[in-house]
């Protein structure tokens, strides 16, 4: 005759309960050690949470001294160490046209009077 | 539910109700590290400082019983996990057998009961012992191991089935 639940389930609890030795640490030891794992980790946390802020302080601190660079154009006179200028209308001239500074025309002149004038 | 003594990350949870449970839940702990009782005591202090942080938050969707045997499972599981990894590796460089080492934690029981228990697969023995041994139902066992009801109730009628099979023939030997 096959065994009943109840039959199983009586001989299995007892056996283990023979094999197991459930002679446990009491509950106030192990839930001390716990609560100073605990404590020991959230210290742990902490420190490390500050020695972070202080870091990313000094980081930051750093980052404020440090001048900051104008953005500019670059001066090819200042390049080549050399005075140098040119007038922002000149940019804005023709290659070859006539320069009336440069090119001066030819002047007709006569000396020769003609009804009291010269021509 | 808030008790004076319920934790701070874990308003559901007092320190008098893990009190109350304590001694089953050492049990459990006791038989997922091989009946060694430093490795039991350390896997509960585990469970108590994932309570205590509030990395395992009960909120009462269980009863605090099956919820902390889950925990204990889980912790129980990702240690081995870890551990049979470095076994691993310490048996492929070396040649010595480490089977002295792991059968010393094996309690010496002359039982047939016993011995047709420890012959179970890992999850019909802990389906038996959360059910005959911790008083759970198939639901709450199956909610410890993690399996759904129906992959429980299985692997419980086949442990019963291969225990029944097993004493039946122990009993005919002698």
């Amino acid at each position: 005759m096959p065994m009943s639940d109840e039959t199983l389930r009586e001989q299995v609890s007892r056996a283990w309960q023979r094999a197991a030795d459930e002679d446990h640490s009491s509950f106030d030891i192990v839930w001390q050690a716990a609560q100073e794992r605990h404590t020991a980790s959230r210290r742990r946390y902490l420190r490390f949470a500050s020695v972070a802020a202080v870091v990313a302080a000094i980081v930051v601190g750093l980052n404020l001294q440090v001048p900051e660079e104008e953005v500019s154009y670059i001066e090819i006179a200042e390049l080549l160490d050399s005075t140098y200028w040119s007038a922002p209308s000149d940019v804005l001239l023709p290659d070859r046209e006539f320069d009336i500074y440069q090119d001066m025309p030819v002047l007709f002149e006569s000396t020769e009077p003609a009804g009291g004038a010269l021509l | 539910m808030r008790d004076s003594d319920a934790l701070e990350n874990n308003p559901h949870v007092s320190r008098s109700a893990l009190e109350a449970i304590h001694g089953q839940v050492y049990g459990w702990a006791l038989s997922r590290c091989d009946f060694d009782h430093a490795t039991a005591e350390d896997l509960m202090q585990q469970a108590y400082v994932e309570l205590l942080s509030g990395s395992a938050r009960f909120d009462n969707r269980s009863t605090l019983r099956t919820f902390v045997f889950g925990v204990v499972q889980n912790l129980a599981r990702s240690r081995f996990r870890r551990l049979s990894t470095r076994l691993r590796l310490v048996k492929r460089y070396s040649q010595e057998s480490n089977a002295d080492a792991a059968e010393a934690m094996e309690p010496v029981i002359d039982d047939g009961v016993w011995r047709a228990v420890r012959a179970l697969p890992a999850r019909q023995r802990d389906i038996i012992e959360l059910v005959f041994c911790r008083d759970l139902t198939i639901e709450q066992a199956a909610s410890v191991m993690g399996v759904s009801t129906g992959t429980g109730r299985v692997h419980y009628d086949r442990a019963k089935k291969a225990l029944r099979s097993r004493l039946q023939d122990w009993t005919e030997e002698e």
